[in-house]
């Protein structure tokens, strides 16, 4: 090894729930995957601990290593983690006088009309530490009460004896008439000097005052904890011999200087899930501009998709449960996520109606087959009977599994009930499974207008190959895309992704009388705001892109979708035609309907600034396995053949040129794919197993 | 016989379709009831009129009535044509209420058969009333009331507007353009619905689907028997009574409900028709309502995975009466506030009575509405008419055998299924000022499960005047608690003046606000179950700490004793609890 040579390596780092997976990607375009252990308790020791199984199969030092490295780009759950397990800072919200409990009321709904176990969430911030402020601005930006500073000092004393940790400040109307807030944002200054507040103008300047109160309350909750996560990471990496760049994936999927996103923590909510529809776009690339993302662990399936080239974004990500939990008001990738994967158990009900999930053995005691005390039917185990599986090579054979224990299971709880044969029994688990994956497809599919037949389906994650064919099939997509970092495909897309930033602004105009001039002007200040973000990136100019939307609506309307600006500004009225005529052919793409007599009103106004810092590709992992090994037959059952000598590939093994037709497994030892009979795949020049639907994806067998 | 695998995949596949279906509507609706508030219902029906699925919808606008509704589609309009769609809207044909514009498309197959049809209904910001509001209480009938009325009338042919129609529409309804917008909206959800249906029929086959839906009921009746066989039996009646209106009798209308449980042949009956005749007023229901009301309190109080279909409606027996004000109505009876009050005091004392059967059954009472806050806003500001129910605070939930009452359930038909609005979208959709929206402390029904507090709000016109209507029940009737439950605070309604003076306004009115005054709302309580003092004290204790009860109420009604830093003196709680017992 040259010690004198630049640092070349990229890592990308994603710690996930079980895992915390790491891509090193070399300057030749060759990357390695590695994995350890997620520790809960320190996430930093486990990020260090994957860095060390790659610094040993290097066979060098920790050091020598992170000194090769220019940067490290790392997703994190752990501002969900501390929100979900209530580790985040105590934390006081002030609010417009008269309206004390926008938190409590939410904005209503409820999942189930008749289910009257799940209780009424609690607010993020106790009502105990929710103060009302003198003050109210109109909507028009006018003074109606102006800020009684007096009271102000007054509850800033009080927070102060109550030790509170943080602020957060959310006042109406402050996304047209800041003053207020900044008022109250100089006084915590002056009276609560060091502790962290956050003034809901500047986090998260929309309409709708519960979202944007939840923005920034979890925003100042989580300036404690993410401050101290963040910092004590980057000592750490730099006390081991890293010199080089810490990014932080945000949750809208680009990435953030570590020190950045310390100061507004609470776009990290949905970092880690907003990478895969990142990995999979650079798989997938010219093939195809519409993606559906699966994304399936042992206990969850995350899905997200990419349409016509774009990731789109949702304002509405929940905590926990929709409608029974809080929203973070803030826009995220679009990414849904359902108690479903490998660990999911089967039952059959009392009126002998099948299920599947959403329990879940979890990684313990986990599936009958990993003889850990589970005795209960899962999806592993189904796919262990079926032959999916193979009990003697799971993970690449470092762990064993019980076939008889799966078995014995699938037969107890589901095949006997049922009157069935234990392999129908098994096939309809996987069945089940994948119509409940396929529904929470359709969820995230039917808000975003996407047409499963236009799209592929990309599958990611360990437990994805079971029936991501099936998946695909039943949605109808053309094509199944496993890429082979498939099993990381998060830390994948992190490895290529932007440095962004998004500056939005309020403008209300409508195209009836176009306010040109209003809306040039808001642009004009976006593109200066992110000129200088670019400026402070030190990134070259040619490597800076700025995507422009507008969120529009026809009139009356209470929900604004995003259009994408054909340019920067407004020249002529025939700029403005234009965008009428895009929002209307939007509005059809996601509505099935447009009224394109319609006038439409613009809202908001969203500049995204993207600077190129990595590569446009993952890039490829070296294969040393002799093709020698790679085939081999065992017998497989599918619904309605039954069993049948199905090929077994090695991932790894297959050459670009060969094509496999189903019935055949393609494994790993991270995965394990079942082609369905009839259907061919081949790996494509970035190893990507490209499986073809062709005339096979109507009519799933039931 | 269809395999417990593919009815399970068959019946999310149907769900996923009601789900498209909402889906569209909530994002494409013009007003603010629909796209804000959520007052809409997407469901599916066989041909032979069985609601199939009626998930994301609410539950008085379902459980029963789409099968009238549908009948008469197919009775008035017998041949059946793809692109076909009916607007229904008649209290007397199974609608809801007349503000419930509902759009019914049969899904006709390749062969020209109907095979299913889907059924998309919102209430309308205006239906044509003679007064801005969808809510006319004191309507003496019909005609006083003023909408148009729809029996499954005939609005697309060939997926071609009819439009006559819709230009008698935009002729009588305040809000032309909005109804427009709402109608595209609702069409549209139906269409989806159609177009997914019609697409799983050819991959499917349709006999196979109507198999599923053969043994989809099936399966469901035998859950919902089941459940039956497992409860203990019982006749109970049960009455609440509905405050005095224009048209009721001067202490209000008692309704009363006989509810017969009967584990031996798996049935439970409710009998209505002991009631009074039609009234001279709006507050009357629709066939549709008075027979969903009792099923959404026998829902209410059992195990909520059965499913709601015609397969578990067949072991539910509903009484009713011909003009009966909670039975079958007669032309020209309004129907006009059919969804909400006299509906309320049906399903309300139907899930206290199952209450009464066994500890850990039924709910308390719901708090009744429609108070000022959750009501028909209307003026002209600019030039411009403005007019739409708004959601600024109505909260209700009663306690329950497992759950403290949901916050914001609205009423107890609606279990909280529509969204309260955001304050300033409001201010921004309308000329209003909102000052105030808050929880009142003390106004939950205490219980061993505590009901909802009642909520305060405080709203006034900005530049120009507001008529406020609204059907506020509640006042002299608070929701009851059941099982020892405490009932919940009552609702009352004030014009605030100038001067800060609270004035008294009546419970059914439309009130005319000022620019210098405001309409002050307080909305109802929900009803506790169990004794106060069975709760766990460290709940209490939490309540105070938040500010929802008091510290006197902890001790008086609950018996929970907290020191002065509000955290739980467990000891003198233990001495309270037992003399409370001693005092029986």
């Amino acid at each position: 090894m040259n010690e004198t040579h630049k640092p070349a390596l990229r890592l990308a780092v994603d710690t996930g729930g079980t895992f915390t997976d790491l891509i090193v990607g070399a300057p030749d375009g060759s990357i390695e995957i590695y994995k350890a252990s997620t520790t809960a308790h320190d996430p930093a020791e486990g990020v260090l601990n994957a860095l060390k199984v790659a610094a040993d199969a290097h066979g060098e030092s920790l050091r020598s290593l992170l000194g090769r490295s220019e940067m490290m780009i790392h997703g994190t759950t752990h501002a969900i983690n501390a929100i979900v397990t209530g580790r985040t800072a105590k934390t006081a919200f002030l609010t417009t006088e008269g309206h004390p409990d926008t938190l409590v009321f939410r904005e209503g709904g409820r999942q189930d009309a008749f289910n009257f176990t799940i209780p009424y969430p609690e607010p993020f911030v106790p009502k105990a530490l929710t103060f009302e402020v003198p003050e109210r601005v109109l909507r028009d930006g006018s003074v109606h009460k102006a800020l009684d500073e007096a009271t102000v000092v007054d509850v800033l004393s009080r927070l102060k004896a109550l030790e509170v940790e943080a602020v957060g400040v959310c006042l109406f109307w402050s996304i047209v008439c800041a003053d207020h807030e900044v008022a109250i944002g100089r006084l915590i200054e002056e009276h609560l000097p060091g502790v962290p507040y956050t003034l809901s103008h500047r986090i998260n300047p929309s309409i709708r005052e519960y979202r944007r109160a939840m923005s920034t309350c979890l925003d100042a909750a989580l300036k404690p904890v993410m401050g101290a996560y963040m910092s004590g990471l980057e000592s750490r990496l730099a006390d081991s011999g890293f010199k080089g760049r810490l990014l932080v994936v945000t949750s809208q999927g680009g990435v953030m200087d570590a020190g950045d996103t310390a100061a507004a923590p609470v776009h990290l909510i949905n970092s880690g899930p907003s990478m895969a529809p990142v990995g999979a776009q650079a798989y997938a690339g010219a093939a195809a501009d519409t993606l559906i993302v699966g994304d399936t662990g042992g206990t969850t399936f995350d899905i997200s998709v990419v349409r016509a080239g774009r990731i789109p974004r949702t304002r509405e990500t929940w905590l926990g449960r929709p409608l029974s939990s809080h929203m973070t008001g803030m826009p995220s990738a679009d990414t849904r996520s359902i108690g479903a994967g490998g660990g999911s158990i089967a039952w059959v009900d009392s009126g002998g109606l099948h299920h599947a999930g959403p329990q879940s053995a979890g990684a313990m005691p986990g599936p009958a087959a990993y003889g850990q005390g589970g005795t209960r039917p899962t999806v592993t185990d189904a796919s262990i009977v079926l032959g999916y599986i193979d009990a003697d090579f799971f993970l690449g054979g470092r762990m064993h599994l019980d076939a008889e224990a799966a078995r014995a299971a699938v037969s107890r709880d589901v095949a006997e009930p049922l009157s069935m044969s234990v392999e129908d029994a098994a096939a309809a688990i996987v069945g089940l499974a994948t119509e409940n994956m396929v529904q929470a497809i359709m969820a995230i599919t039917v808000n975003q207008g996407i047409d499963p037949a236009d799209a592929a389906y990309v599958a990611g994650g360990g437990a994805a190959g079971i029936n991501c064919v099936a998946i695909g099939r039943r949605l109808g997509c053309r094509t199944v895309l496993v890429p082979e970092t498939g099993a990381v495909l998060a830390a994948a897309g992190a490895l290529v992704s932007d440095l962004v930033a998004h500056h939005q602004a309020m403008f209300y105009t409508d195209s009836r009388s176009f306010d040109r001039d209003g809306a040039n002007a808001v642009l004009e200040k976006l593109e200066g705001q992110c000129r200088a973000f670019a400026e402070s990136t030190g990134i070259d100019p040619s490597r800076v892109e700025i995507d422009w939307v507008t969120e529009a609506r026809y009139p009356d309307q209470a929900w604004e979708i995003e259009v994408p600006l054909r340019a920067s500004r407004f020249r002529s009225d025939e700029d403005v035609a234009a965008l009428v005529e895009d929002f209307h052919k939007t509005h059809q793409e996601i509505f099935a309907v447009s009224d394109p007599g319609s006038a439409i009103e613009t809202v908001g106004w969203i500049a995204t600034v993207r600077c190129k810092i990595g590569a446009s590709k993952p890039g490829r992992i070296h294969a040393d396995i002799p093709a020698a090994e790679a085939i081999a037959k065992r017998p497989v059952y599918f619904p309605g053949i039954g069993w049948t000598d199905a090929a077994i590939h090695r991932f790894e093994a297959l050459a670009e040129a060969d094509a496999i037709t189903g019935p055949a497994i393609v494994e790993s030892a991270f995965t394990s794919v079942v082609i369905d009979p009839g259907v061919t795949a081949r790996r494509d020049a970035m190893g990507t197993l490209v499986a073809d639907l062709g005339t096979n994806r109507q009519g799933v067998s039931l | 016989m269809t395999s417990g695998v593919r009815m399970a995949v068959l019946t999310a596949r149907f769900e996923g379709i009601a789900h498209k279906m909402a889906n569209t509507l909530h994002r494409t609706g013009r007003s603010g009831i629909l796209t804000i508030a959520r007052d809409f219902s997407c469901v599916i029906l066989t041909a032979k009129h069985e609601l199939l699925t009626a998930s994301d919808s609410l539950p008085i606008h379902v459980l029963r009535g789409p099968e009238i509704m549908c009948r008469t589609m197919t009775e008035n309009h017998p041949k059946l044509k793809r692109g076909d769609a009916f607007l229904h809207n008649s209290p007397y044909h199974g609608c809801t209420h007349p503000a419930d514009h509902s759009i019914l498309v049969p899904v006709i197959d390749d062969d020209g058969v109907h095979r299913f049809t889907v059924l998309a209904k919102g209430h309308q910001a205006d239906c044509g009333n003679s007064l801005p509001t969808t809510y006319m209480g004191s309507a003496k009938d019909v005609y006083e009331e003023g909408a148009l009325i729809f029996p499954a009338v005939k609005i697309q042919s060939d997926y071609e507007h009819n439009m006559d129609i819709v230009r008698m529409c935009r002729m009588r309804i305040r809000v032309p353009d909005q109804w427009w917008g709402d109608y595209l909206a609702t069409l549209g959800a139906a269409r989806v619905g159609e177009r997914e249906i019609l697409a799983l029929g050819r991959e499917i086959g349709w006999d196979t689907l109507e198999a599923y839906a053969h043994d989809w009921f099936d399966y469901s009746e035998e859950r919902m028997m089941e459940v039956i066989r497992a409860m203990p039996g019982g006749t109970l009646s049960r009455s609440s009574r509905h405050d005095p209106f224009p048209g009721t009798p001067d202490d209000g209308v008692e309704i009363k409900v006989k509810v017969d449980v009967r584990p031996g042949d798996a049935m439970i009956e409710v009998d209505l028709r002991d009631n009074p005749d039609c009234m001279e007023n709006g507050i009357n229901l629709s066939e549709g309502c008075a027979h969903s009301a009792p099923m959404v309190g026998i829902f209410n109080s059992i195990d909520h995975t059965v499913p709601k279909n015609e397969g578990s409606f067949r072991r539910i027996k509903v009484h009713l009466r011909d003009n009966c004000c909670v039975g079958r109505p007669r032309h020209p009876t309004s129907c006009s506030v059919a969804t909400t009050n006299l509906a309320d005091r049906v399903s309300n004392p139907v899930q206290c009575a199952i209450a009464d059967l066994a500890d850990g059954l039924g709910m308390a009472e719901t708090g009744a509405v429609i108070p000022p806050s959750s009501g028909v806003i209307s003026g002209i500001h600019d030039g411009e008419p403005f007019v739409n129910e708004v959601y600024l605070g109505c909260t209700g939930g009663a306690g329950t055998p497992t759950t403290d009452g949901w916050l914001t359930i609205l009423h107890v038909g609606n279990a909280g299924m529509c969204f309260q609005d955001s304050m300033e979208i409001d201010e921004l959709r309308h000329p209003i000022l909102v000052h105030s929206r808050r929880l009142m402390p003390d106004t939950e029904g205490a219980g061993r499960l505590r009901g909802a507090l009642g909520a305060y709000s405080e709203f006034s016109p900005l530049g120009c005047e507001m008529t406020v209507a609204y059907v506020s029940d509640g006042n002299q009737n608070p929701a009851s608690g059941a099982r020892g439950g405490l009932s919940g605070g009552p609702s009352s309604q004030f014009r605030k003046t100038p001067d800060g003076t609270l004035e008294p306004v009546p419970g059914c009115a439309e009130v005319v606000i000022g620019p210098d005054e405001a309409m002050v709302s307080i909305s109802c309580g929900g009803g506790g179950y169990g004794p106060p003092v069975e709760r766990d004290p460290e709940r209490v204790a939490h309540d105070v700490r938040e500010g929802w009860v008091s510290r006197e109420r902890a001790e008086t009604v609950y018996a929970v004793s907290l020191d002065d830093a509000l955290q739980l003196d467990t000891e003198h709680t233990a001495l309270l609890r037992k003399a409370r017992i001693a005092e029986g």
